[in-house]
């Protein structure tokens, strides 16, 4: 069963008078499950394809379908609580709440959920940071971190609410080999627990290994499918 | 929610300058608000004490045959219709309790004669029996030169304001009988000119009677005083003896109800009244208005050349009045009462009405009001100074905060979410500063009000509403700051709502 399908995706952003054709028409359709990698030359419309997937960005053509449901269809709240429940994101540029306390951070998805007691939602948040390698720095706030340990403040926070799927752009791109390949053996059991998917824009060979399937996209078309 | 809390109150914190900015503005205007407030809600409650207790009781009655419910103030008025039958109507207050006391009163527009010329100047009159007017207002006068009326006769009581007019624009110096001037409460202008002043013992007052005739009697000058507040208005105003005041106006007076006059007497009355129009040398200003049928001045012969002159016991009440000024019992709303007390005065009939103390002072009963309007007109520009720049501070806000909020946005947190974030941080700074302000307000008017700032500045004492400077604040006037502060932070922060509201998950990816 596909957990994800686009068809026909399109994004073209317009830039001055001339229009940037990010993502030229990709169908893709991915299991429940997997563990792919899309990977690609710099520009070629990685971040793009991922946003797109995520529903934090509109398609210009085309649909894109989360399990059974239309996202392209549906409305600015609904996609919001769609993005709340069933994704989990990694951005390439890592963005924490500067306000908030690692900790805080982490469980600020699962605040947004209201399903869960105070003390769970702690004691998950505790947990996942202490997975990531940062138990010693719940109580620091973003700018008193490092980029890498803000990287893992994010992954942890993507991981708290036990997504359906889990987008990671360049997850590994500010993280020494240990950490990263600690981080990815993590993932690898959440997708052999619970049937997470895992999609990750990469270029790093490392993170390859992990992949299950790989698909190749130059110039915003899919280049070749591994 | 307990997580927008902490979010917005930290932020406030983390944006330390852009809080400082707003929260001063806030203090400021909640504080101006507050405090302004007090000061006219002082100078409404003096001007209604100092109104009520010093001039003209809580609501006076008029004529039914009165247009104009501003009695006292209306410059270029009609003459304030006369009263005939006060006896019915003083026993029908006696019958009434919701009136404490009451107090019947000639009031009308004169011209004051200047002996040595031709010249006149109008004022307003007011004709009392002295005894019963220290009666209902107390010590409301203060004597400035003189000694106040002892027994029954004709007396003026010249108030300090028309001494100084008289004195500065025609050269006249009123001053009680067999006194000489008293230099010390003199104005500087007068002081000066103290040598070429025409001394007067004694004021002529012409009154236009209801057929176009006039009429003018001589009061002797028994005493200059000051109205203990608000000397500024009426100080326009003196205060004579009810029957010279009816002959003046042509009315009615007592004595000639009590003895029957012969239609003789009174050709000789009106003889003797032409004579002292020579004598005063103002026959030609007395004669254009005197061409209609000679004054029907009754009993005029015994203030005719000004001579005190004991006056038989007469029923004063039996006379014309122009209104019965009135204290009321009880707490009620002033209104109210006064609805009442018509609707009672209808049933029995006595062509009176009762007009309120605010309607019957014209200008300056509805004075607190109009500045309190102007006020809030100022407040609120002050105010609406405050939104534009709120708006830009937290739209900028929103805008530099575009990462971290597109971020919550990718990572499930809605709209409405972000909205209330921003809202929760400008209704922090608004409790906390505008709170602060409101308080700030408040406690200023205790302290200031504590003082007992006292002026004997008749403009100031204006603005004080008497001679103490007594701000206040009603619960009605907190309440009403602590809305429009309220007021003030929503309609300032829907602006920077909208802008927060619409920033995308993108706009936080798409930067760094
Ligand atoms: N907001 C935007 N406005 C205009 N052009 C954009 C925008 N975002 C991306 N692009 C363009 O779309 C194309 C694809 O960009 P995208 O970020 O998807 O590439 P990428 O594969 O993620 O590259 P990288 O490996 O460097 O992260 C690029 O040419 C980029 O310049
Ligand atoms: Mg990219």
């Amino acid at each position: 069963m596909n957990i994800i399908e686009t068809t026909g995706l399109v994004k073209d952003y317009p830039l001055g008078k001339t229009t940037v054709h990010a993502v030229r028409g990709i169908d893709l359709a991915i299991a429940k499950g997997d563990i792919l990698s899309i990977i690609g030359p710099s520009g070629s419309g990685k971040t793009t394809l991922l946003n797109l997937i995520g529903c934090i960005d509109t398609p210009t053509a085309g649909r894109v379908k989360i399990g059974d449901t239309d996202v392209t269809a549906l409305d600015d709240r609904r996609v919001t609580d769609l993005r709340l429940h069933r994704i989990g994101f990694i951005f390439q540029t890592f963005n924490l709440i500067p306000v908030l306390t690692a900790l805080e951070n982490v469980e600020f998805p699962m605040l947004l959920m209201k399903h869960h007691s105070r003390a769970e939602i702690r004691r998950r948040a505790q947990q996942l940071l202490e997975d990531v390698g940062l138990a010693e720095y719940v109580q620091h706030r973003p700018a008193e971190l490092s980029g890498g340990q803000r990287q893992r403040v994010a992954i942890a926070r993507a991981l708290v609410t036990d997504p359906d799927i889990v987008l990671a752009d360049e997850p590994t791109a500010n993280l020494d080999s240990v950490t990263g390949a600690s981080i990815l053996d993590a993932m690898r059991e959440m997708n052999a627990k619970q049937q997470t998917t895992f999609i990750f824009s990469t270029h790093d060979a490392n993170v390859l290994k992990y992949a299950k399937n790989i698909v190749k996209i130059k110039d915003g078309l899919i280049a070749r499918e591994a | 929610m307990r997580l927008i809390a902490t979010i917005a109150w930290r932020n406030l914190f983390r944006h330390k300058g852009k809080s400082l900015i707003i929260g001063a503005i806030l203090f400021l205007g909640a504080l101006l608000m507050t405090a302004g407030n007090g000061v006219i809600s002082g100078m409404d409650a003096g001007l209604q004490r100092n109104i009520v207790e010093g001039f003209c009781g809580d609501a006076l009655l008029v004529s039914d045959q009165q247009e104009s419910d501003n009695v006292f103030l209306e410059m270029m008025g009609k003459p304030v219709a006369p009263i005939n039958n006060y006896k019915a109507i003083d026993s029908a207050l006696h019958g009434m309790p919701a009136v404490a006391k009451w107090l019947p009163m000639g009031k009308n527009f004169v011209l004051a004669l200047n002996e040595d010329g031709g010249m006149a100047d109008g004022l307003f009159a007011l004709g009392v029996d002295y005894d019963r007017y220290r009666a209902f207002f107390g010590d409301n006068l203060r004597l400035v030169q003189g000694a106040f009326p002892q027994q029954g006769g004709p007396f003026v009581l010249i108030p300090t304001g028309w001494r100084k007019q008289m004195g500065e624009f025609y050269g006249v110096l009123y001053t009680p009988e067999g006194q000489p001037p008293d230099t010390a409460t003199l104005s500087p202008a007068i002081r000066k000119r103290l040598s070429e002043m025409s001394l007067r013992q004694s004021a002529v007052y012409m009154g236009m009677n209801a057929d176009n005739s006039t009429t003018d009697v001589r009061v002797p000058v028994k005493a200059v005083v000051k109205y203990r507040s608000l000397n500024t208005i009426w100080g326009n105003f003196p205060i004579i003896d009810i029957e010279s005041y009816r002959q003046c106006l042509g009315y009615f007076s007592a004595a000639a109800q009590t003895a029957t006059v012969k239609q003789s007497n009174l050709d000789l009355f009106a003889a003797s009244d032409a004579s002292l129009d020579d004598l005063f040398g103002a026959t030609d200003l007395v004669a254009s208005h005197g061409g209609g049928r000679p004054a029907a001045v009754l009993g005029a012969g015994s203030l005719a050349g000004g001579r005190e002159m004991a006056r038989p016991a007469v029923d004063l009440d039996a006379g014309t009045y122009n209104m019965v000024l009135l204290r009321l019992r009880g707490s009620r709303v002033l209104d109210q009462a006064v609805r009442s007390l018509n609707r009672e005065l209808e049933a029995r009939r006595l062509g009176v009405r009762a007009v309120t103390w605010k309607k019957a002072t014209g200008m300056i009963g509805s004075m607190a009001v109009l500045i309190k309007g102007a006020l809030f007109v100022f407040v609120s520009f002050l105010f609406l100074i405050a939104i534009i720049i709120i708006i830009n501070t937290l739209s900028m806000a929103a805008i530099e905060r575009t990462p971290e909020i597109g971020m919550m946005r990718a990572v499930g947190a809605r709209k409405g979410f972000i909205r209330w974030m921003f809202t929760a941080e400008t209704g922090v700074l608004a409790a906390v500063f505008g709170g602060a302000g409101i308080v700030a307000g408040v406690a200023a008017v205790e302290v200031v009000a504590t003082l007992r700032i006292t002026s004997e500045n008749d403009m100031v004492q204006l603005l004080f509403g008497g001679d103490t400077f007594r701000p206040l604040l009603t619960a009605p006037d907190i309440v009403l700051a602590v809305l429009q502060l309220a007021l003030v932070t929503l309609l300032a922060v829907i602006y920077p709502l909208r802008v927060a509201g619409n920033i995308t998950p993108l706009d936080a990816v798409s930067r760094d």
